[in-house]
């Protein structure tokens, strides 16, 4: 009974520290990215993606990417649920990281165009963003 | 000789002219919407997406 015990501690013990070196990489890597994004050299994009805008090192380049990849993943996940094609639910994402999550300051770009900083007002979405929210 | 072989053409069309029958296409009828259907398909995606930006928080760094 007590071996039990000690081997369930054990093993709740061994469980969080997984998970605490699982996170903790994770969480310092994205940072280096909203640093990025909050001087302007990554930014979100229309199509649901990050970009980069600016110079960056290359453990934020390749964080960006590692990102993208994840988003795709998420993506594709969505739209084989939904019947619908990656890019759509991508678009989608795009409009609501626009609409939504770019801070005052902070950088975007719209299709091909030329990045753009954000002011006090909204973004000019794309048309077919129209309803969103 | 052509020509009039075109009106007796045309005079047994309109003879036949009583009896139109309309019969349905075999195959279904196309409509191109494909642009508007995208609008449609981004905006009931709205929502989605917006779940999917929370409960991702690691993806859409601020």
């Amino acid at each position: 009974m007590t071996r039990k015990i000690l081997m369930f501690a054990a093993g709740a013990m061994v469980a969080l520290a997984t998970g605490l070196v699982m996170t903790t990489p994770a969480r310092a890597q994205s940072g280096a990215v909203a640093s990025a994004m909050a001087d302007g050299s990554v930014g979100e994009q229309a199509d649901g993606y990050l970009g980069i805008a600016g110079t960056v090192s290359a453990a934020v380049r390749s964080e960006v990417e590692s990102i993208n990849i994840k988003r795709r993943a998420a993506y594709t996940q969505l739209a084989s649920q939904r019947g619908v094609t990656v890019q759509d639910v991508a678009a989608a994402t795009g409009c609501q990281t626009l609409s939504s999550r770019v801070k005052t300051g902070q950088v975007y770009r719209i299709g091909a165009g030329a990045w753009q900083t954000k002011g006090a007002g909204a973004i000019a979405l794309p048309s077919y963003c129209a309803t969103a929210g | 000789m052509t020509k009039h072989t075109i009106i007796m053409a045309g005079l047994a069309a309109s003879a036949l002219g009583g009896c139109i029958q309309v019969k349905a296409p075999d195959k279904p009828i196309e409509i191109n919407l494909n642009v508007k259907v995208q609008q449609e398909v981004v905006v009931r995606l709205q929502r989605d997406a917006q779940d999917l930006i929370q409960n991702n928080p690691e993806l859409f760094p601020q």
